[in-house]
């Protein structure tokens, strides 16, 4: 269980986080989503007491992280795959840690076990891959057993096997009733993975609730059109309040009206129709409409990928697939 | 530290299975962790293993020339090769002290160190433990190598140090003592400026550069002088008659061997503790 209460980071005049208040229950995985400079990794770090809030508090299992006679046991937290000395091998890093807590050989064998690293647990850090490195901040996370995970991007470098073992793994863990906090930018692996998800933008708390719930929320009613006569349709449909995408010749994405709506308008004009068809938003539209406003760094060219869906020219409307890869 | 606090509740309560033997953070576990980690890096091995070599090398060499000259009474004593093989150990020591602190933080290994100890003081403290004790201890067997040597080359000709002369020993004895406290010095330097390099540039550029300078006969710095660290510190390697002799028409005040010393340990315990309320203060 993770409490934080009216949080707030400043760096100089730069607020990180801003006054934030949200609570992470065991039991399940909770993801943490915002765009990059959102203020993830400064809560994060905020929690485990690397950085000192400028306001507010934050407690972990009902008290402040530093005040537990054993800390390990309470949090394993992932922040960044960088944190060890390159010079020394992965089994040695891990058996300092845990010498911290009177945590022994036998357990540091445990989670290079659990965790794929024996063929380089001898190995200096230095040379790991970044997937290496990634599994070696998961053993150090494991080592006390804690009650609480946090981790900060974990499938970060991953390939997909491992992506698919710290989903499961993440999964296992809540089930046994632990508490699982983690942050990623991919939230199709979000989707798969957490039951509730806490939306963070420019510092502030935009989204907490589960997973299906933002969905539903803020996902806009989309339909897909499948017609040969889509260029026609897209003349027709055009108007105030509704924007058409196209990915493909013949396929429409239109949000802003109703399958009905376009059923009629397209039975009226006699257009022919041979998927008419209302999305479900995906987390990933979610996470997109809430957090179109906050984030911080946008990317600018048109034609690459914004964060918005590219509005369509009636005359351009289906001459060209490249730009999008929706 | 708070021991007290931290033994009292839950008895070990199965001491059967190793995983759950009453895992919780104390200082002494602190201390050895801090002992793993730098006895996993080759280069605290590397470095002590320098100071080891500079050290007796130094003393071999010397003691080699001394021996192959005919024997000159009332030359210099051999004793005085201990105070140009400290200084020259000294060096490897500053850059030993900065390490064990700095390579924390060029490598991001110090966010693991305070996400395990998350007080930070208890990592901070047990470091130096272990810094001090490494050096007094490999700094003491250097002088027992030396000694051994200076006895086989020297020793027929009657020119090997005297124990039973308290100023020889005290010299001896101030041989550890002086390298460990330059290290603290240059480890407290080390955890205030968190980098390698401009830690390194400092410590050796006060040590080497900046007391040089204050030898200039110019009467501020040289009622100054006297209590820079290296240069109080370093009373404590040399004979009285040299003090007396350097101290002939001094400006400053003149500190005696101990006296120095204590001079420079007040230096570490005052920068040592702007370190910790620093370590305490800033983000990681």
């Amino acid at each position: 269980m993770i409490e934080a209460h009216g949080l707030t980071k400043r760096y100089g005049r730069k607020t990180a986080v801003d006054d934030v208040t949200f609570t992470v229950h065991p039991g399940q995985v909770t993801g943490f989503l915002g765009p990059n400079g959102a203020g993830k990794s400064t809560t994060m770090r905020m929690i485990v007491g690397l950085d000192h809030p400028t306001r507010g508090t934050v407690n972990v299992n009902g008290r402040r992280y530093d005040k537990h006679r054993a800390p390990l046991q309470e949090v394993g937290a992932l922040l960044d795959a960088k944190a060890v000395h390159t010079g020394r091998s992965a089994y040695n890093h891990l058996l300092a840690m845990g010498a911290t807590h009177g945590i022994g050989k036998a357990r540091v064998r445990e989670v290079i076990e659990m965790t794929g690293l024996e063929p380089v647990a001898k190995k200096r850090v230095g040379g790991f891959s970044l997937g290496m490195g990634q599994r070696l901040g998961i053993a150090s996370a494991l080592l006390g057993d804690p009650h609480t995970l946090i981790l900060d991007e974990p499938v970060n470098g991953l390939d997909p096997e491992g992506v698919v073992w710290v989903r499961n793994l993440v999964r296992y863990l809540a089930g046994q009733g632990r508490t699982v906090f983690l942050s990623s930018h991919l939230m199709s692996e979000m989707a798969l993975t957490a039951d509730h998800i806490i939306v963070l933008g420019r510092g502030r708390v935009l989204a907490d609730a589960p997973v299906a719930d933002i969905v539903g929320r803020t996902a806009g009613t989309t339909v897909r059109v499948r017609s040969p006569q889509a260029t026609q349709l897209v003349e027709l449909l055009a108007g105030p309040g509704i924007s058409i995408t196209s990915t493909t010749p013949q396929w429409l994405e239109v949000t802003g009206s109703t399958a009905r709506e376009i059923g009629e308008i397209a039975a009226s004009a006699q257009l022919v129709l041979h998927e008419l068809t209302p999305v479900t938003g995906s987390l990933e539209d979610a996470y997109m409409a809430l957090t179109q406003d906050s984030v911080e760094y946008h990317s600018t060219d048109a034609g690459l990928t914004g964060p918005q869906p590219q509005h369509l020219g009636v005359d351009v409307a289906l001459a060209s697939t490249e730009g999008t890869n929706r | 530290m708070s021991t007290s606090v931290l033994t009292s509740p839950t008895e070990t309560t199965s001491q059967a299975s190793p995983p759950v033997n009453d895992v919780r953070l104390t200082f002494p576990r602190v201390v050895r962790s801090e002992w793993i980690k730098f006895r996993t890096l080759r280069s605290t091995i590397w470095t002590m293993a320098i100071t080891l070599l500079l050290m007796v090398g130094i003393v071999t060499l010397f003691s080699a020339i001394l021996a192959s000259q005919e024997t000159q009474r009332g030359g210099p004593s051999s004793i005085d090769v201990f105070t140009i093989a400290a200084s020259m150990a000294s060096l490897a020591v500053v850059v030993l002290g900065v390490l064990v602190i700095t390579g924390e933080y060029s490598t991001g290994m110090i966010r693991s160190t305070l996400a395990a100890v998350p007080r930070r003081l208890p990592a901070l403290w047990a470091k130096g433990v272990v810094l001090t004790a490494s050096i007094l201890l490999v700094s003491t067997v250097a002088v027992g190598i030396s000694l051994g040597v200076m006895q086989l080359f020297l020793g027929a000709k009657g020119l090997a140090p005297d124990l039973a002369d308290g100023e020889t020993v005290r010299i001896l004895v101030g041989v550890p003592l002086y390298l460990t406290a330059i290290a603290l010095l240059a480890f407290a330097i080390g955890a205030l400026l968190r980098h390698s390099a401009g830690a390194l540039a400092t410590v050796l550029g006060l040590l080497l550069v900046i007391e040089n300078l204050f030898l200039i006969p110019w009467k501020p710095l040289q009622h100054i002088s006297p209590f820079l660290p290296g240069t109080a510190g370093s009373k404590i390697l040399m004979p009285q008659a040299e003090i007396n002799t350097m101290s002939q028409g001094a400006v400053g005040a003149v500190l005696g061997p101990w006296q120095g010393y204590a001079v420079l340990l007040a230096w570490v315990a005052v920068l040592l503790t702007a370190a910790a309320v620093l370590l305490r203060r800033r983000n990681a």
